[in-house]
This record gives C-alpha cells, sequence and structure tokens, in this order.
C-alpha cells in the first residue's frame, strides 16, 4: 500500500529554502564562492591573485604613483662649482676632468634600488618600476584574455562541428590540429611577428590564439565525443532537432566544464608566452611589457639584478595565480576528473 | 598491427604536407626578401636605382624567385620529394648544413635537461604520491606548481646575474666550449640552462605522475599486492608505476620533440649558438630555405615521435590493441 507522502503545509508555505537551488541567484553564487575558498585555500589563493592582475589592470592609472613614463634625475653629485667656475676660464680644465665635474646636468635616475620615493627602483632609463609594473599589468592582461577567447571560441567552433559531423570532415579538422601541433610554436609566432610591418599588442594577441586553437580542440573534440553518444542527445534527435540546436543546445552546456577549465589555465599560459615573445624583443615598442622589462633589468648586468627579480616575480605571481585557479576549478568542475585519487592537485 | 602502423604512417604523410604548404606561404608572404635586403646593406652608396634594380633581378633570377608563386610551389615540392631541401641564401651550402652545424649544442642542451628533468621530476612525482598529504608532499607539490608559473626566461636570468654577482663561476659565453672540448667549461655554460629548461618540463611530469599514481594506488590489483605481502619498492615499481606511466610517456613525449627543436630562449640568454638559435637567425636574414628545411625536419620528427609515443603504449601496457 502506498504511503501518501503529506508535506506539512506550514513547512510548504515557508520561505526556508531547502536546498541550494531554491536560493536566489546571488546568494548561490556567494555561497558557492565561500564553499570554493574553504574546501580548496591555494585555489582561493590564485582567485586573489588574478583579482590583484585584474584590478591592476583596470585601474592601472589609479593605482600608479607616478607616469609610467616620466623620466627621473637627480642633481649631479659629482658637480664642482668650483672647478666649474675655473672651467669657465681655463679651457685646459675641460679636457682634464670628466664632463659630469663641470657641467652641472641632471644625471637621470638609472637602476636605483628600491627607496621611500621610488617602492621598486627605477629601471634602465630612470622610470618608477613600480608604475611600470602596474602599467604592464594591462598588457598582459589584454594578450592573456584576448588570446584566450580567440583560441576557445575557434577552438569550440571548430571542435564542436568536426566532432559532430565525424567522418571525412573530422578526419580533415584532425589533420589540421596534427599540423599545427607539429609546426615548432615559437616559429609560428616569429614568422607572424615579421610578416606584419609593425608588430603591436594586438598581432601578438591574434597570433597566440591561433597557435592555441589546435589544442582546444582536441580537448573539446573529445568532450563531444563523449556527449554525443549521450541519451539526450538521441532524445532530441528524435523530437527532430536540427544538428546545429543539438550542438549549441544540448551537448555544447554538458561540455562547459572543461571548457572553463582550459580557458581559465590557457590565460596564464598566454601571459607567459607575451612575456617570452617580449623577452626577444618581439613585443609591442611602446607599452610597457613585463618581457621587455625583464630583458632590460638583464642588460643592467649582474651590479643591478633587482629589476629583472622585481618584473619577472610580478609576471611569475600573475601566471601562478592562473594555475593555481585553473587547478582547483578542474577538480571543482569537471565530473571526470572530480574525487579522482582525493584532493588531486590541490 | 602491421595494418595499424602502415595507416599511422599513411596519415602523417598529409600532415607533413601541410606543414610544407604552410611554412612555403609563411615564407613567401614575408614582407622585405633576401636579395633586397642584401644589396641593400652590401652597397649602401649606390645611387643609380636601374643598375640596383638589374642587380637585384639578376641575383633573385639565380635563386629561382622570380618565377611565379605557383611555379615556385611546384617546384619546392618537388625538390622536397627527392630529400632536396635546398641551398641556404646566406651560405650558398645545402640549408641543412646551418642546421647540423647547431645540432650538437643542441643536443647537449636537451640531454642535460632531460636528465635533470627525469632525475627530479619522476622521483618528487613517486615521493609526493606515496606519501600523499604529509608535510614531503605539500613541500614538493608547492615547488612543482611554482617551476611551472616561474617563466624559465626570468629564472635563467635570475640565476645567470646573481651567479656572476657572486662569483660563483664564470660563464664562458664568448668561447662556448662544447662537452668533448673542454667538460668543466662546457659545464659552467651549460649548467644553467639544463636545470631551468629541465625543470620547467619537468615540473608537468611530476604533477601528472603524482595524480596518475594516486589513481593506480587505488586500484585492486595493488591492494592485491600489498595483500600478498609484497615489499612496498616492489609494489610501487612493479604494479603503480609501470600502469601509472602511461599517460606520463606521451608527455615526454613531446618534451623531447620540443628540446631538440631548440630553445631559443635560453640558447638566446647564453649565447649557444643551437638550433633555435640559427633558426631566429634565419628568419631575420630572410633565408627561406634555412626556414622551411628546419620546420619540416621538426615537424617530421615530431609526428614519429607521436608515432613512436602511441606504439609504446603497447609495451607498457599490454592491454592496449592497435586497430
Amino acid at each position: 500500500m502506498a504511503t501518501q507522502q503529506t508535506v506539512d503545509p506550514k513547512l510548504a508555505q515557508s520561505d526556508i529554502p531547502r536546498s541550494l537551488s531554491d536560493r536566489p541567484f546571488a546568494m548561490r553564487a556567494l555561497i558557492q564562492s565561500q564553499r570554493f575558498m574553504l574546501n580548496k585555500p591555494l585555489g582561493g589563493f590564485g582567485v586573489f591573485l588574478i583579482f590583484l592582475v585584474v584590478f591592476g589592470a583596470l585601474f592601472a592609472d589609479l593605482i600608479q604613483r607616478y607616469d609610467p613614463e616620466t623620466l627621473f634625475s637627480q642633481g649631479n653629485p659629482k658637480f664642482d662649482p668650483e672647478i666649474a667656475a675655473r672651467a669657465e676660464t681655463d679651457p685646459n680644465v675641460k679636457l682634464q676632468y670628466p664632463s659630469e665635474i663641470w657641467q652641472k646636468g641632471d644625471q637621470p635616475l638609472r637602476a636605483e634600488g628600491p627607496s621611500s620615493g621610488h617602492w621598486l627602483g627605477t629601471d634602465t632609463l630612470g622610470r618608477d618600476l613600480y608604475s611600470r609594473i602596474v602599467h604592464g599589468t594591462r598588457t598582459a592582461m589584454t594578450v592573456g584574455l584576448g588570446a584566450a577567447i580567440i583560441a576557445v571560441l575557434a577552438g569550440v567552433l571548430i571542435g564542436l562541428a568536426t566532432a559532430f559531423f565525424g567522418g571525412l570532415v573530422d578526419f580533415i579538422g584532425q589533420r589540421f590540429v596534427d599540423t599545427f601541433q607539429a609546426f615548432p610554436p615559437l616559429i609560428i609566432l616569429l614568422l607572424f611577428n615579421q610578416v606584419v610591418a609593425e608588430p603591436n599588442v594586438w598581432v601578438n594577441t591574434i597570433s597566440l590564439g591561433i597557435v592555441g586553437i589546435a589544442n582546444i580542440v582536441r580537448i573539446v573534440r573529445s568532450s563531444v565525443l563523449a556527449a554525443r553518444e549521450e541519451v539526450y542527445v538521441l532524445a532530441a534527435n528524435t523530437i527532430g532537432a536540427s544538428d546545429a540546436r543539438i550542438m549549441l543546445r544540448h551537448i555544447l552546456p554538458n561540455i562547459m566544464a572543461p571548457i572553463i577549465v582550459i580557458f581559465t589555465s590557457s590565460i596564464g599560459l598566454y601571459i607567459l608566452a607575451e612575456a617570452t615573445l617580449a623577452f626577444l624583443g618581439l613585443g609591442d615598442p611602446v607599452r610597457p611589457s613585463w618581457g621587455k622589462m625583464v630583458e632590460e633589468g638583464r642588460r643592467l648586468g649582474p651590479a643591478a639584478p633587482l629589476m629583472a627579480l622585481f618584473v619577472g616575480g610580478a609576471l611569475a605571481l600573475a601566471v601562478l595565480g592562473f594555475n593555481l585557479a585553473g587547478d582547483a576549478l578542474r577538480d571543482v568542475l569537471d565530473p571526470r576528473l572530480r574525487g579522482r585519487g582525493g584532493r588531486t592537485g590541490f | 598491427m602491421r595494418v595499424y602502423l602502415i595507416r599511422r604512417v599513411l596519415i602523417n604523410i598529409p600532415v607533413i604536407w601541410l606543414v610544407a604548404t604552410l611554412v612555403f606561404i609563411a615564407t613567401s608572404v614575408l614582407p622585405g626578401d633576401f636579395v633586397v635586403t642584401r644589396i641593400a646593406s652590401s652597397d649602401p652608396t649606390s645611387t643609380d636605382p636601374a643598375a640596383k634594380e638589374k642587380q637585384i633581378h639578376a641575383i633573385r633570377e639565380e635563386l629561382g624567385l622570380n618565377d611565379a608563386i605557383g611555379v615556385r610551389y611546384v617546384k619546392y615540392l618537388g625538390k622536397l620529394l627527392r630529400g632536396d631541401l635546398g641551398q641556404s641564401f646566406v651560405t650558398k651550402r645545402s640549408a641543412l648544413d646551418a642546421l647540423k652545424d647547431g645540432l650538437p649544442y643542441t643536443i647537449q642542451l636537451s640531454i642535460m635537461a632531460m636528465i635533470i628533468g627525469l632525475v627530479t621530476s619522476i622521483p618528487i612525482g613517486i615521493i609526493s604520491a606515496i606519501r600523499q598529504d604529509s608535510i614531503l608532499d605539500y613541500i614538493l607539490r608547492i615547488f612543482s606548481i611554482l617551476a611551472l608559473a616561474a617563466p624559465p626566461f626570468w629564472v635563467a636570468t635570475i640565476f645567470a646575474l646573481y651567479i656572476t654577482r657572486w662569483g660563483w663561476w664564470e660563464i664562458p659565453v664568448a668561447s662556448q666550449p662544447l662537452f668533448f672540448d673542454d667538460p668543466i667549461a662546457s659545464i659552467k655554460l651549460f649548467a644553467i640552462p639544463a636545470v631551468v629548461g629541465g625543470l620547467a618540463s619537468g615540473a608537468g611530469v611530476m604533477r601528472l605522475l603524482r595524480s596518475q599514481m594516486l589513481e593506480v594506488l587505488r586500484q585492486d590489483y595493488v591492494r592485491t599486492a600489498w595483500a600478498k605481502g609484497m615489499r612496498e619498492r616492489v609494489v610501487i615499481s612493479r604494479h603503480v608505476l609501470k600502469n601509472a606511466l602511461v599517460p606520463v610517456v606521451t608527455v615526454l613525449g613531446l618534451t623531447v620533440a620540443g628540446l631538440l627543436s631548440g630553445n631559443v630562449v635560453l640558447e638566446n640568454i647564453f649565447g649557444i649558438p643551437g638550433v633555435g638559435r640559427r633558426i631566429v637567425f634565419a628568419i631575420t636574414a630572410r633565408d627561406v630555405p634555412v626556414i622551411q628545411s628546419f620546420v619540416v625536419i621538426i615537424a617530421t620528427f615530431v609526428v614519429f615521435v607521436n608515432l613512436g609515443v602511441d606504439l609504446l603504449y603497447g609495451v607498457l601496457d599490454p592491454r592496449i590493441r592497435f586497430s
């Protein structure tokens, strides 16, 4: 005899939410992120680092201490007024002493160490290093985010279509993926940079995005191949849904987890790649870029290693943030990896 | 098995053809060409534009650059099929020679980096998996995460700057000795790039190996092995490690391929005249045959390394059948 389930009318009427999904969206997001921070402390640290970088990129003009292009200079400490006065009358003095002793001109504040005026010191030309690092986040985030968006959009479209239709389309798509994976990536980037007369930040963004497509296609394809066999796809097919509808409304939402994960961690990769290109002298010649600044610090030589140390530290922290967040997201979102071997990868 | 092998090799042919076509297109749309830059730099005082034009035309004719792009493409593919990679515009020697000269340096760097990568990543992966959630595990994991995030060019720069600053040793950037010429000087030069390159490529392996080991450690056959009273060393090496290695081998294969294509960044910092450095020179000098042959050779190599990796799967895990 079936027992009728009785719901306490008072409880049914009350506003007490019984599960997370009953709560309003903002509340749900808040609780989810609190759980994320508690379960994945390192992932939370990664999110914090990402927040710092994004904040720096958005409000660089507010948190800079000086304009990043201002050249700072100091009074000339070697200047000797007595010799200068003698040099006015006696031309031999000018030959006798180096010019900075009898010329009063200000000297640029080159490669100074940290001080209260310049928290991280100054760079090769005497610009405030802290302000330049802050402005470097803009370049890093522009390229990182831009390249990741290009690669993920194109990669998802291509991966979805080739895996869904299969057959010859898939075969050709796979060969293109193989081609791009066999082509040395740095060579593509170098060639790209040389094809365009004036390389700038957008050229690098687009070329990095294109280089990244093949990898995304591979990941999306394997997810689609698994999702294609699911019953809901068969059901959608049975009621006469079009191919585009099945792909975009049924398969795509179900493979979002790996896509979000790869999107997050690839931003860090692209930031690293941009800095590497800039280090090799292929970056945007105008904007402050972390890679270029490390190279400038390297040119200062062993006498002033701090500049390279600080700039590269900022770069490493930014990449670390995206890596940590990507790892934690993978554990939380990707059901195929969830619970595998306990707390894998933090 | 034989059918599988033949099919895989056949599939690689269109891939190599696509790579060859792609690099041909890329090098033919490069602005400015070798001849123009060379003439401009060799004779900057020449004021007669007509004579200059004639000279440029003659050299282009000699190098076969005056043909239509379609004709050049067909000639290029035809030569490639016969195994002829063309002549370097700069040295007039075979395009392969430029790469051959760089290869000893790149091979030495790759071998050293590979050894350091393996020696650190495999034990670290194993230890942090079998001592999961211990203090040691946390330290090793943090190390691997940091190694993955730190940009190699930065770490190498910092190492080089501080080693010179503290006077630990002189880096012989000018003489560029190979190991067989002068072992000690050579190690002084290659030590930093090898450690940095090895750790950078080993960091991924550490993390992958750890998560694979953790998964295998929970399998029934591992519990059986423990129950039989086998020693830890045997369980870990025979039962766990062997099964955890399959995906690790893929990553290692790609790493080998990546290392041999020359580490442009590290070679540049330390002035090592390896393959990576030569290819950058070739690109800036518009030495098209060298660029093309380099890309085609590397791509062929990568494709066959991948094939080798897939075949190795069968050895490591006999359950994997090729079909």
